[in-house]
């Protein structure tokens, strides 16, 4: 996983992927989510409750958490941010 | 055997209703955490109950009050057992006043173990239960939430909070495919029910219809329903149980 997070490119598809994955997005693929695009509302169209289930499978696949709020808007903004952020806080 | 090696996390589960329901669990072949805060004695005694049909059991210490001691039992429990199908939050007390003589030590006290308690069990294990995308708590509240009782001021608000909590987590829970629930007992034959005067038991007895308290097992039943698949689209509903009682 350590190789994976290093890549900013290979993270941000490994994110896409699990994003579609835990969220059983059957209409989307990793092609259709652009790398800036908003994953809530206008953007991808997730919520809150997509939130609390991409908190979990983060926490699960590399150790990070993200304990509130705050954090996750910031780390949610975009599937680039959240690599972002996931680079920043790996292995801390 | 409906729920052979589901895992299953009981609080207050050494004594009365937990107690029942531990071993009902057991029964049916789940794993089951016996947690308690103070009665080792009892602690142990119902362990060893347990452990003769449970085809895994843990006996957890924890004041479920405390974030500490949760946290710690659930990490517990996760790095043995991986995860956990099953929380009922169950651990309870009284501490029966007139509100006139209710000092703010036994209304904190019985928020923070009736409440609280629930609060951070389920906060605790929601995680992992979001993870698996399936998972059952049911919280245990009482008639003295729905009615109100008399020196249960600080008991009645907090059994009644937990059937908002309840209400609220189920909607937040139900498209992650977790299911919460209550399980309103009526009277039931316990330690506590002993301790009343016969003139009270009677008073109880002539308002129940079917004439009788109920039993631990009644109840544990009850919750057994509610933690099986057969309830899998039931959620955010209080299961009375209490002999038509009302």
């Amino acid at each position: 996983m350590k190789e994976i997070v290093n890549n900013l490119e290979a993270l941000i598809e490994f994110l896409k992927k699990m994003i579609i994955d835990t969220l059983k997005l059957e209409d989307i693929t990793v092609e259709g989510i652009g790398d800036d695009t908003p994953l809530f509302r206008e953007g991808l169209g997730l919520d809150s409750l997509d939130a609390l289930e991409l908190v979990v499978a983060i926490e699960k696949n590399f150790n990070v958490i993200i304990e509130d709020e705050n954090v996750g808007k910031k780390a949610f903004e975009s599937v680039r941010a959240l690599a972002i952020f996931i680079q920043e806080e790996y292995g801390e | 055997m409906e729920f052979k090696n589901k895992r299953v996390i009981i609080t207050g589960a050494t004594k009365g209703l937990g107690k029942a329901m531990a071993l009902a669990f057991a029964r049916e072949g789940a794993w089951v955490v016996i947690n308690y805060s103070s009665d080792d004695k009892s602690a142990l005694e119902t362990e060893s109950e347990i452990k003769n049909i449970a085809p895994k059991s843990l006996l957890l210490k924890a004041d479920v009050s405390s974030r500490t001691d949760v946290e710690k039992m659930i990490s517990n429990v996760l790095e043995q057992w991986e995860y956990v199908d099953i929380l009922v939050n169950n651990a309870g007390i009284i501490r029966d006043k007139l509100l006139m003589f209710l000092n703010e030590e036994d209304w904190d006290r019985v928020i923070d173990v009736n409440l609280k308690g629930t609060y951070l069990c389920s906060r605790s294990i929601i995680k992992t239960m979001i993870g698996r995308k399936s998972g059952r708590i049911i919280n245990i509240t009482s008639p003295s939430a729905l009615k109100g009782r008399i020196c249960q001021t600080n008991y009645s608000a907090s059994k009644g909070a937990i059937i908002s909590f309840t209400k609220s987590l189920s909607r937040e829970m139900a498209r992650i495919g977790i299911t919460v629930n209550a399980v309103c007992p009526g009277v039931i034959s316990t330690a506590m029910t002993e301790n009343l005067d016969e003139k009270t038991k009677k008073e109880f007895l002539n308002m129940i219809p079917m004439g009788r308290f109920g039993n631990p097992e009644d109840i544990a039943e009850a919750v057994l329903f509610l933690a099986s698949e057969k309830a899998r689209y039931i959620t955010g509903h209080v299961l009375v149980v209490d002999g038509g009682l009302g």
